[in-house]
């Protein structure tokens, strides 16, 4: 089991580090200009020159990636060039917000599709169609639509959550949850039909295995096979789905970010990208390339524990 | 846990800005653009000046009629003819938040200290040569050249004055340290969500400090602002005419006022990558084939004034008959298109910033329709100026705040300036340029005459001069707007009560 | 949104259960299902106004007016935007562009997943490892943030930025094509081809892609739905191309103006949604008909065919007091077809079998044998429909006539306690995450109400009791870590541990090697001996008839063809089918080797 993770520790490292040369090389070959963006437009052309000097944006391109991965490996991941913030500490502000957002959504769709996709797979007949045309809306509905819809409703006209964050760095847990409220909605609104379609096929599959029959035949009572035996089974492919949900949602909260004024590493994502802040550009794609990476080792490691085979060799 | 439960809980947490309360004046300012830096130096103008003025007094200060009054400085005059020696009188019990005091050398230091930082307004103190601190209250500036602009430029950002030892270190991008007004709250204020200020115990004008808390909620989106504003999650900020409707409903006051021009500015005036532009008679096709009536209508609801000059009428140098100079005349574009020898038109391509697509759809159809064929090119608004400043484009659309005469002479018309990438000129319009420069108070007279060159030569093709529509709560506030700025200065709010 | 529907790999694998009733082809199957003919219908519709846009379009969709943001008129349908130009107009162009970001999307992911999923699945070796390790690299990948970088590095492109898309969907593609390509490569036909001389090539073409093309097309319109999503996403944000004219555009432009016009806002995203509505849609139903669900079921049934039910009562009457221990009289099992037809399995079987006696019931696979054995243990599919006949447990009876279906209610009392099973395939017949000890407890504390310790016990004695050498180390291993043949005895432990009256035997040797079967066999039918109960045997080999039954009846086409005494049966049978199937059993069998490996004592890998 150690040797498991030992392996699926360092494929994820290696992963990080392909995804970190790749992204620095798309990101920096192009950037040519920035020096003028951040001295703005009454700057001299010699001041201009001064700050792309500073950037090191006269150097090549190889040895500004090395010694990015060099910085990398001591957690410096440069300073973002509108902000003058170290991107370290701009991330660390924005990341728990977001990843309090994701993983309140993460664990609300595991619950709900579980629930959803466990009842279809089961009663089948009305219940099963039930999910099978709110996956269908639910992938039908970008998220912004959704997040538009939400805000026009229980913001403006209800007035029963806030159209805009209130989060800040001191804000109880009221304020948490009446400004998230919304947003976890919006984003798990998207995923769950999906994933629950999803954890019926799962399910489905476990439950035409043909040990079930073979429980059925032993007199163990339907209810203690689907929760003890066929729950189990279908654990690990459950809990792949909703790896891929939350890679996904990671995405998702771009959007939502943005809608609802927050101030996380979607919005960051966002508005880097829109002023060309590549520093924080490739941070934000290390942070979250970095936790999916993470939350897929603790699914490989509860998946192995979950599975005899690899749990007891 | 149901919906109403938790709206419940909010409103009882205090969070929610208690309306109308007269024991806490707390306010609320949704921001379209945050401080890249807190260093003064940094500092910009129009939505990014205001920020620092919350933590900085500047040398002087400017009023919401745009004349200056003293601030850090008691009294300012230019000592010779040439207007070439300014000398300023400081006060003498003003401290930074560090607890340095203020006088003549920290003063200098600051001025020194702008001139190098490569600030995004190091241009202000382009004609700079020193500054010596005679005593401790007084500071002597010498500058290469008059410069009538420069006693503006010291009521804003060249005018900001920061703590000596912090200006310099490392941590004044992050933390200012200034002699103003407020200090900032550093674990309420998360960059690229919002600021929050407090009044600064020893202050030396307790009348500047209005607030007991002020925070300033980043909210680039327009529509977020709108839902801000109009649920009362802040207490003012700036719309535009589309979302005005809205705000109104919603009991909101409004302001508005003109400061930035909108229109092209038609570069290539010597027909380096767009040959039919050298022509002044193809600049002057394209003024008059500008419906100006009917884009101020369709784009900005009528919010606005048009105008065929670049000089606002607070410039000093404004010309009322030059207004209609280029009235909307199809006919006769066609025909100066005709002389000039482009009877069938030509390619003009234009760069086109995301959320200008509105205006510039209506313009690339009007110009179509007399035989001018526009290509518009997407370009990122990060790499927008940037890109106008290169000269790829032969003319590109431009929204411009409307100084006074020398200020938009620097920003618009000398060769040196990023909106002159061709570095067009012509030995009429530099005579005229050194006389305005020369000037002094006359500045805005000699002035008259380089806005008449630029016109006539089509230099641009203004389309309006746009309101600028800022809404705010008057239930808790009272805001007045400062001539020429995007938005008003932190001395231009008080509380209602 | 962005999770990639994976599981469609599953349906890549060619074969399912043939069935006897004739099959339309997958496109007749798609338009059958109404969900699959709105959305070819209204894909068909989308693509043709986009192809169509210059002829169906009103108004010229670039031409501003001064009709700003009118809403719906005479003029303007569906009214204009922020520059006055004609939405309806718009939208039919704006088609073009938000259709082709689609397919640049759906093409480029096809264009890399598909031949890398061909030489990595045909080849394996380094390239499976390298391409596997790439795509779980992309799999790993948040679609959005790589966009929002891709945009930062090359500015507002769409068809680049889809480009881009294009290859992190790939990996469903990838996955897809290989997992079926792995399957198809070692079936019968590809080696045939190989042999025949077929070059690698062709059997890819000819063979693999055929198989995987269904999937492919299922994921590649689930992709064009992600594609859309993502595309008028980025433009909703204000990061695509302005002076493009698509949907995204269009919503970007309506939300700016949402308080002026919320109409200006509706059309564009209900035009997104439709078509992303329709691919997965589309996907969907597609998905179904190549599954093609026998699932179909019927509901309560005795009001449509009473004339069925009424036919037999004479059987029904006729119950013997002193009755057999098992009787199935005149059973008919029937499936509902999606096209309303069903189909018959089981037609007419009569047979009994009684304490102290092995019962054997032969056929070739799809002769009924199995239906038969599975309706006596009430394990039936949902949607089975038992549309006539009887089976009488000691004179009970467990079908509900009424309801056409399996009395469970009977059989709850019955099933583990009275009548056990004996399955075929014996490691998939064990619950690979549980111990085989604690399978072998759970039913005996449960049905014998014996305590956990007792039943540890008595587990012991059943696996030395079937013949396994080392019980406490097989108690407590997992499926996984036995072979085939201890966990068949294993099995055998699990159907007598509640002494059962009645056990049901399907195929039980089939899976095993023919050493094993022979000493699996040994251990049915001593412990038959011992025990006295009746056994079913159900089995496609007269050997294993003619090793341990006393009575066999012969299947057919769900017909009982010929049952009697074993010995009679085997010496003179009357039935042609029956001849047929013992002379296959003759010459039809390479000579018993008995070398093969996995030998009894054996038992732990």
């Amino acid at each position: 089991m150690l040797q498991f993770i030992a392996k699926r520790l360092v494929a994820g490292v290696v992963a990080l580090f392909v995804v970190a040369c790749l992204t620095f090389v798309l990101l920096y070959s192009t950037s040519g200009d920035v020096a003028r963006n951040i001295m703005g437009d009454q700057a001299s052309a010699a001041s201009v020159a001064a700050k792309a000097h500073e950037l090191g944006l006269d150097q090549p391109l190889m040895s500004r990636l090395s010694s990015w991965l060099w910085q990398a490996t001591h957690l410096q991941f440069g300073t973002s060039w509108f902000t003058s913030q170290p991107v370290f500490t701009a991330i660390a502000n924005r990341l728990p917000l977001t990843l309090t957002m994701v993983c309140v959504a993460i664990l609300l769709i595991g619950v709900v599709a579980t629930f959803l996709g466990v009842t279809a797979a089961v009663k089948r007949g009305a219940a099963d169609r039930a999910v099978q045309i709110m996956a269908v809306l639910a992938a039908s509905l970008p998220g912004y639509i959704v997040g538009i819809v939400l805000v026009l409703v229980f913001a403006i006209q209800l007035r029963w959550f806030p159209a805009i964050s209130r989060i800040g760095p001191r804000s109880g847990a009221a304020v948490w949850v009446a400004s998230l409220t919304l947003p976890v909605v919006a984003l798990m609104l998207n995923g769950i039909a999906g994933a629950a379609q999803q954890i019926r096929s799962a399910f489905i599959k476990q439950l035409e295995q043909d040990y079930v029959r073979t429980l059925r035949s032993r007199g163990i009572p339907e209810r203690e096979i689907l929760f003890r035996h066929v729950l189990r089974a279908a654990a690990p492919a459950g809990l792949t789905v909703l790896s891929l949900q939350f890679i996904s949602l990671l995405g998702g909260v771009v959007i939502i970010e943005s809608i609802f004024a927050l101030p996380g590493l979607g919005s960051l994502a966002v508005s880097a990208t829109t002023q060309g802040d590549l520093p924080l550009v490739m941070g934000v794609v290390i942070y979250t390339v970095a936790i999916v990476v993470v939350v897929n080792l603790l699914v490989d490691v509860a998946n192995g524990w979950l599975n005899p085979k690899v749990r007891v060799s | 846990m149901s919906a109403a439960a938790v709206a419940g809980l909010s409103a009882c947490s205090g969070d929610a800005p208690a309306g109308g309360s007269s024991a806490s004046k707390e306010v609320v300012l949704g921001i379209l653009q945050e401080p890249k830096s807190w260093n003064p130096a940094i500092a910009h103008v129009g939505h990014l000046l205001q920020p620092y003025q919350f933590v900085y007094d500047s040398l002087l200060l400017r009023k919401s009629d745009g004349t200056l009054a003293p601030m850090l400085a008691t009294s300012w005059k230019y000592t010779d003819d040439a207007q070439t020696v300014l000398e300023l009188t400081l006060r003498t019990d003003v401290t930074f938040s560090d607890g340095a005091a203020f006088d003549a050398t920290a003063a200098k230091a600051n001025l020194d200290h702008f001139k190098v930082a490569n600030g995004p307004q190091a241009a202000m103190l382009q004609n700079f040569e020193s500054a010596t601190a005679v005593d401790a209250k007084t500071l002597r500036i010498k500058l290469k050249i008059a410069d009538p602009a420069f006693e503006y430029y010291l009521s804003q950002a060249a005018g900001l004055m920061g703590s000596p030892a912090a200006i310099t270190g490392k941590d004044i991008d992050l933390m200012p340290v200034g002699s103003g007004p407020y200090i900032m709250v550093k674990d309420q204020s998360v960059k690229g969500s919002q600021y929050v200020f407090t009044p600064r115990k020893g202050y030396w004008n307790p009348s500047l400090q209005k607030f007991t808390m002020v925070t300033l909620k980043l909210l680039a989106d327009l529509t977020a602002r709108v839902n801000a504003v109009t649920t009362g999650q802040v207490d003012a900020t700036l719309l535009d005419a589309t979302t005005a409707q809205q705000a109104n409903a919603a009991g909101l006051k409004e302001l508005s006022w003109p400061v930035d021009w909108q229109g092209l500015l038609l570069f290539d005036r010597d027909g380096k990558v767009a040959p039919p532009l050298k022509d002044v008679r193809v600049r002057q096709a394209i003024n008059y084939a500008l419906n100006r009536d009917a884009l101020l209508k369709n784009v900005a609801m009528g919010a606005g004034t048009v105008t065929s000059q670049v000089f606002g009428p607070e410039s000093g140098s404004f010309l009322p008959e030059l207004e209609s100079r280029y009235a909307y005349d199809p006919a006769k574009a066609k025909q100066l298109l005709s002389d000039a020898g482009y009877a069938s038109g030509f390619d003009l391509t234009l760069p086109l910033p995301p959320g200008i697509e509105t205006l510039l759809n209506y313009v690339k159809q009007q110009l179509g329709d007399v035989g001018i064929r526009v290509n518009l090119v997407a370009v990122p608004i990060a790499d927008y100026q940037s890109t106008l400043g290169k000269g790829t484009y032969a003319a590109a659309w431009f929204s411009l705040f409307q100084g006074p005469t020398w200020v938009a002479c620097n920003q618009l018309i000398v060769p040196s300036t990023l909106y002159n990438p061709f570095k067009s000129t012509t030995p009429e319009l530099k005579a005229l340029l050194d006389a305005t420069q020369a000037a002094g108070a006359q500045v805005g007279e000699k002035g008259k005459a380089v806005n008449t060159y630029v016109t006539e030569n089509a230099w641009f093709a203004p389309f309006y001069r746009v309101n600028q529509i800022y809404f705010y709560d008057s239930k808790k506030l009272k805001v007045t707007p400062q001539v020429q700025m995007a938005v008003p200065t932190p001395y231009d709010y008080e509380p209602a009560s | 949104m962005s999770a990639v529907v994976d599981d469609v790999s599953a349906q890549a694998e060619p074969g399912g259960l043939g069935g006897a009733v004739k099959r339309p082809g997958v496109a007749g199957r798609l338009f059958r299902n109404p969900m699959g003919t709105a959305s070819v219908l209204l894909l068909a519709v989308i693509v043709l106004s986009a192809v169509l846009a210059g002829v169906l379009a009103p108004h010229d969709p670039a031409r501003a007016t001064d009709n700003v943001l009118t809403g719906p008129t005479a003029l303007n349908l569906l009214g204009t935007d922020s520059n006055g130009r004609d939405i309806l107009s718009r939208l039919l162009f704006g088609a073009r562009g938000t259709l082709m970001s689609a397919a640049i999307a759906a093409v480029v992911a096809i264009l890399i997943g598909l031949p890398a999923g061909l030489l990595a699945g045909y080849y394996g070796k380094w390239f499976d490892g390298l391409s596997s390790w790439a795509t779980n690299i992309l799999m790993a990948l948040p679609g959005m943030i790589v966009l929002l970088a891709v945009r930062a590095a090359v500015g507002p492109n769409i068809y680049l930025t889809m480009v881009i898309f294009g290859v992190l969907m790939s990996p469903g593609f990838f996955r897809l094509v290989r997992t079926a390509t792995q399957s198809v490569r070692n079936e019968l036909y590809v080696d045939a081809a190989r042999v025949a001389g077929l070059s690698d090539l062709s059997i890819m073409g000819r063979h693999i892609l055929g198989v995987v093309r269904a999937p492919v097309i299922i994921q590649a319109a689930m992709v064009s739905g992600i594609a859309i999503s993502f595309q008028s996403s980025l433009e909703f944000l204000g990061l695509g191309d302005p002076s493009a004219a698509t949907w995204g555009v269009m919503v970007n432009d309506g939300f700016r103006n949402i308080y002026r016009q919320p109409l200006a806002l509706l059309w564009p995203t209900l035009a997104i949604s439709l078509t992303i509505g329709s691919f997965v849609l589309l996907a969907n139903a597609l998905r179904d008909a190549l599954e093609d669900h026998v699932n179909v079921k019927e509901k309560t049934s005795a009001s449509r065919r009473p004339a069925t039910v009424a036919a037999v009562p004479a059987t029904v009457a006729a119950e013997p007091v002193d009755a057999h221990l098992c009787e199935v009289r005149d059973l008919r099992i029937e499936y509902p077809q999606p096209g309303g037809e069903r189909k018959t399995v089981v037609d007419g079987a009569s047979w009994y079998v009684d304490r102290d006696e092995v019962l054997g019931i032969v056929g070739e696979s799809g002769s009924g044998k199995s239906q038969t054995a599975f309706a006596v243990l009430g394990l039936l599919p949902d949607n089975a429909l038992v549309t006539s006949g009887q089976i009488l447990f000691e004179g009970k009876r467990t079908i509900d006539t009424a309801s056409r279906r399996i009395d469970q209610s009977a059989l709850t009392g019955l099933r583990g306690r009275r009548i056990s099973y004996i399955p075929q395939e014996p490691m998939s017949n064990l619950d690979p995450s549980f111990t085989i000890g604690s399978q072998l407890v759970r039913p005996m504390t449960r049905i014998l109400g014996i305590s956990k310790s007792e039943a540890v016990t008595k587990a012991l004695d059943l696996l030395s009791a079937v013949g396994i050498p080392n019980p406490k180390r097989t108690f407590s291993a997992y499926p996984h870590q036995v072979s085939g043949g201890m966990a068949q005895r294993v099995l055998i432990a699990g159907a007598i541990s509640c002494d059962p009256d009645l056990i049901i035997a399907d195929e039980p040797t089939t899976a095993l090697d023919v050493t094993v079967q022979a000493e699996v066999l040994d251990v049915i039918r001593d412990l038959q001996t011992e025990l006295h109960q009746g056994i079913i045997l159900v089995t496609h080999n007269f050997g294993v008839v003619a090793d341990i039954c006393d009575r066999v009846a012969v299947m057919q086409n769900g017909r009982i063809v010929e049952q009697g005494d074993v010995r009679t049966i085997l010496r003179h049978p009357a039935h042609e089918y029956t001849q047929m199937l013992l002379q296959s059993m003759l010459v039809g069998k390479p000579p018993l080797t008995r070398l093969m490996s996995d030998s009894a004592t054996g038992g732990m890998k």
